[in-house]
């Protein structure tokens, strides 16, 4: 619980913090809900911290196409804010909120949260199933990452080493869409024990199209593709997001094994899929 | 009285909201040296050799110490007596070096550069097996003694009721069983067979943390004289030295203990790391100081221990309760020293009255941390197995579960299961206030999925003797002086209990704690038995500081002792306050350099003759998540006897804190082992608490049958108030669902499980 020795410098721009993380032993670190821990558990060594959360890379823009959530954004933040609660993007705000506590919630930031790539926190069921893309900027410019393509095991992502995740740009889904957020949290860690997300679009009262991301289970982030499946088809969404899960490797410990949280996955799969129909349909929010 | 009975903010309050209390951690003396331990990684094995060299070569690291450099001087079978492991490790997280460095970090560095070389021992973890003859022994090396202190302090167990009496119990055992326990009265299987209905069930709970905010810490100062002074976050100042001393061979005098302000401690402060600090301290000559991060407090703490109990009674619709058999294996981990094995055996008959019992329990020795006290040893593990089944032999009988316990509450002169009479006891009150609760009266309207519950506990109270002093200052306010650790704000209410006795405001009390070098004798703070027993010492000798007043007083004023009064700070005719005249006034004439009289200094000592137990019933409403096992708390309310609320304000907030402790360890709380002895919940990422977000809003009611020996009627209240949640929200979760969880805590996967197999 005593970290290793480490320097500190406090990024001066934007350009200055992608400079400094040349020091192949530097780490940026912004709310420092994921990094300080594992520092003090001495599970990350980085010689150098470079602190960004000066730099004006916080806040959401609405656009006309898409919803651009600034690195730097709290959850705290992205969970109050009624351009994603009011709308189809609302599974980001309900995956914000059920983040941590009040305290990680304030300080954590969706940045750090998702350039972590903690194969358990709650953010990647939602860029999964929004279709987000991870903006990161570099020496050498600017590029978007899908979100399917960024998460690519338990704390590896396609982040390069002097990249700085700068953004997640949220598509804003045509048609009547809705999209919702469940969960069984851990109750030590606030962790999701399974997390799913659930993005819909119904036409004519029937669901055309559905994308569902999963989170916690295993150790990368998935899409439960036969439930998206069902849930367009009319077939048993709980069928198909067993049939979704069995296809993983689940994790399994002492107080939440395997059987149980395949379970569970499947659980709340159908509970995101049911919410975010009901949205759509302009039904519950 | 003015001031007992009546909400009074803390007095140590503004101090912690502002973040001015000093505890051990901030304080530093020169030339201090930080520590850091090594801790053992296996759960069993034998040390071979513990290679230095490296830790010594990291800059700033002084000093390495194992076991055989501590100036230890007598050995005992307690881990107290072993601070650091002697050749052999018999848990993982046991303490087996001592890093001492300039700094922190450079003793944090020098720790991972020790190497220990072990072999391998088997491991003992299952109680069942350990206790077949020919299991594997959990601790090779036998150290002769007896254990001492301990549990005695919060169970009085009794003597055992002699082992021919209860020939069930009878088998061999191996020598990791401590025991058999055992208690009985009657023919239990004659009056089993002549009841209505008998039900029976096994029951696991889990060990369970303290989780008090501060880990623990400590720092010892050499002294010239040879010995040390310890500042110490510890609930028993006299506790310490007194283990200390006996531990390095030194006389009382020259362990000098100074209990700092606590940040929580619930049973688990007492000497864990003391003898470690004194030990370094002396071997170097140098102030050391050791604060565990709260890792460390998980790994090398002493927990609660896990208990297995099988349970069987049976009652009749005439009588209730009748006849009760159980047999109960308690782990004590690899020391037992605050182990409640022969308590539990005792605390299985809860607050009834039984005809016929037979009750057996084992300590079982293992390689898990070692027992520590935890608010109510023993309590919520015995609620948890027969408050389940008293509520299944109502549903049996055809009865309702509060009547029946009603029916059976104990009474003043029943027979406790150690064969003693049960003092005067309210258990009938509080039930039939408990009857009358409005979320009682909710049980049966509820949505699906939701559930009410009660259960009842009881605790019976530690007996301490103690002394306090009050000193009359030259102001005219008085100090009060007591070794006693404030630990749950029983300064406050020393405060208060002086100020009415004496007569004098409360803001011209001042309640000092005094070391081991000075202060009067006092008890620890721990088994609900500080208000009970210091408190009467204070109120004593405020009185006896005002009697000596009045005495002074009468012959100044001329006028009777019997016609005087102390009131407001003024002593004053009964019947003309206008010619009173102040405390101050007869104080500085008696604390100048030339004095008629001598100063004004009461005496308060005091013994409690019989404990005064106090009883609680909790009523949990829960909904249970039937697709999950989720089992959400939605209210909670606390039906308790305090004998006397003192500070009332208190009085809600200790049995608030019961209740969502309570709910921890009905729910959330879990320290888990692996197969080879590792811990797996050894940070809050694994082990749950009940979170602020977690926890409903608390019903406080409490009724006042008042203590012929407590302080103004104070019974001691702090462990009766986490005895019953256990039981309260198993047995709302079994209304909710029909399904009875046997195992704690109810997590969310035991519950479904226990929804499939319904």
């Amino acid at each position: 619980m005593i970290p290793a020795e480490f320097a500190y410098r406090r990024a001066t721009s934007v350009e200055d913090a992608i400079a400094a993380l040349a020091d192949p032993d530097a780490k940026v670190i912004a709310g420092g809900h994921s990094l300080v821990p594992m520092m003090k558990l001495r599970l990350a060594r980085p010689a150098l911290l470079v602190d960004i959360a000066g730099l004006p890379l916080g806040g959401i823009s609405d656009g006309a196409d898409e919803v651009v959530i600034g690195a730097l954004t709290s959850h705290a933040d992205i969970a109050r804010a009624t351009v994603l609660s009011a709308g189809p993007l609302a599974a980001a705000a309900e995956c914000a909120a059920s983040v941590g506590d009040a305290q990680v919630r304030n300080a954590g930031t969706i940045g750090g949260s998702v350039a972590h790539g903690d194969p358990a926190s709650d953010a990647p069921a939602a860029l999964l199933a929004l279709d987000a893309r991870v903006r990161v900027l570099s020496a050498a410019g600017q590029r978007d990452v899908p979100a399917t393509e960024f998460f690519k095991g338990p704390f590896w992502t396609a982040l390069g080493e002097q990249e700085l995740v700068t953004a997640v740009v949220l598509p804003k889904p045509a048609g009547q869409a809705g999209s919702a957020y469940a969960s069984v949290e851990d109750p030590a860690s606030g962790y999701p024990l399974a997390g799913a997300a659930a993005l819909v679009v119904v036409e004519g009262g029937r669901v055309v199209s559905a994308r569902i991301g999963v989170t916690g289970v295993s150790g990368t982030p998935f899409r439960a593709t036969a439930a998206e499946a069902a849930a367009v088809s009319g077939a048993s969404v709980g069928d198909a997001a067993r049939e979704d899960i069995a296809g993983q490797d689940v994790f399994g410990d002492s107080r939440f094994d395997e059987e149980y949280r395949r379970h569970i996955a499947a659980i709340v799969i159908g509970r995101a899929v049911e919410r975010a129909v009901a949205r759509a349909q302009g039904g519950a929010k | 009285m003015t001031y007992v009975g009546t909400d009074l903010p803390r007095i140590d309050a503004d101090d912690k909201l502002r973040g001015a209390t000093r505890y051990v951690g901030d304080l530093k003396p020169h030339g201090l040296l930080h520590a850091r331990l090594v801790l053992a990684m296996e759960a069993h094995a034998t040390i071979d050799r513990v290679l230095k060299d490296d830790a010594l070569a990291v800059p700033g690291v002084v000093a390495v110490l194992t076991a055989e450099d501590l100036p230890t001087a007598f050995e005992g079978p307690m881990r107290q007596f072993e601070p650091l492991a002697r050749g052999e490790i018999v848990f993982a997280g046991q303490p087996v070096a001592i890093v001492l460095a300039e700094t922190e970090a450079a003793a944090e560095d020098g720790v991972e550069a020790v190497v220990v070389e072990t072999t391998a021992l088997p491991v003992v973890l299952d109680l069942e097996a350990a206790i077949e003859p020919g299991s594997p022994a959990a601790r090779v090396r036998q150290v002769g003694g007896v254990m001492e202190g301990g549990a005695a302090m919060h169970v009085e167990a009794g003597s055992d009721g002699g082992d021919e009496a209860v020939p069930a119990a009878a088998g061999p055992v191996s020598a990791n069983a401590v025991g058999p326990h055992q208690q009985g009265q009657g023919d239990v299987a004659a009056a089993l067979a002549g009841c209505d209905a008998v039900v029976r069930g096994t029951f696991r709970t889990s060990w369970v943390s303290q989780i008090y905010m501060e880990p623990q810490g400590a720092l010892a100062i050499p002294e010239v004289n040879g010995g040390v002074t310890i500042h110490s976050a510890t609930q028993g100042a006299f506790y310490v030295r007194g283990m200390v001393s006996k531990l390095y061979g030194l006389e009382v005098d020259k362990v000098r203990v100074v209990a700092e302000p606590l940040g929580g401690a619930f049973g688990g402060k007492f000497n864990l790391i003391d003898p470690i600090v004194t030990g370094a301290a002396l071997a170097v000559g140098r102030p050391v100081r050791l604060q565990l991060t709260r890792s460390e407090d998980f790994a090398a703490g002493m927990p609660a221990s896990a208990c297995v109990l099988e349970l069987e009674l049976g009652g009749t619709r005439a009588e209730g309760l009748v006849a009760l058999r159980s047999r109960i294996l308690l782990d004590q981990g690899a020391f037992g020293d605050w182990a409640v094995d022969g308590g539990v055996a005792v605390m299985i008959g809860g607050p009834y009255g039984w005809q016929a019992w037979e009750s057996t329990s084992f300590g079982v020795v293992t390689n898990r941390f070692n027992t520590g006290a935890y608010r109510g040893p023993g309590g919520p593990q015995v609620v948890f197995a027969l408050e389940q089944l008293v509520d299944e032999l109502a549903q049996e009988l055809g009865v309702d579960p509060l009547e029946l316990r009603r029916q059976s509450a104990a009474a003043e002169g029943d027979t406790v299961f150690d064969g003693t009479p049960w003092p005067a006891v309210a258990a009938r009150e509080v039930i039939e206030r408990t009857q009358l609760h409005p979320l009682w009266a909710k049980r049966g309207s509820l949505p699906a999925n939701e559930g009410i519950g009660v259960a009842a506990g009881v605790w019976m109270g530690a007996r301490f003797p103690s002394a306090a002093t009050c000193r009359v200052d030259q102001d005219g306010g008085i100090t009060v002086v007591t070794g006693a650790v404030d630990m749950s704000g029983t300064n406050t209410s020393f405060a208060a209990i002086a100020a009415d006795t004496f007569g004098v405001p409360l803001s011209q009390v001042r309640v000092s704690y005094a070391d081991t070098a000075t202060a009067p004798h006092s008890p620890p703070s721990g088994g609900s038995g500080v208000t009970y027993s210091v408190g009467q010492s204070i109120r004593l000798a405020a009185q006896d500081a005002k009697d000596q007043l009045l005495d002074f007083a009468s012959g100044q004023m001329d006028v009777a002792v019997t016609d005087l009064e102390v009131v407001d700070g003024m002593v004053r005719p009964v019947g003309s306050p206008d010619r009173g005249l102040s405390v101050g006034h007869f104080a500085a004439q008696v604390t100048g350099f030339v004095a008629v009289a001598p100063p004004l200094e009461g005496r308060g000592r005091f013994a409690p003759g019989n404990p005064s137990p106090s009883v609680a019933c909790h009523i949990a409403h829960v909904r249970v998540d039937p697709d999950t096992g989720e089992v959400t708390t939605l209210d909670y309310a606390v039906i308790q006897d305090v004998g006397k609320a003192l500070n009332p304000a208190l009085v809600r907030g200790q049995l608030q804190g019961g209740a969502v402790q309570s709910i921890g360890w009905a729910l959330y709380e879990e320290l888990q082992h692996d197969e080879n002895g590792q811990l797996l919940s050894g940070s809050f990422m694994q082990y749950a608490v009940p979170r602020a977000d977690l926890v409903p809003n608390v019903q406080i009611d409490f009724i006042e049958v008042p203590s012929a020996v407590g302080p103004f009627g104070a019974k001691g209240i702090a462990e009766a108030a986490v005895m019953a949640g256990t039981g309260a929200i198993a047995n709302a979760v079994a209304a909710a669902t029909g399904a009875r969880v046997r195992e704690l805590p109810m997590t969310a996967p035991r519950v479904w499980r226990a929804l499939n197999a319904k």
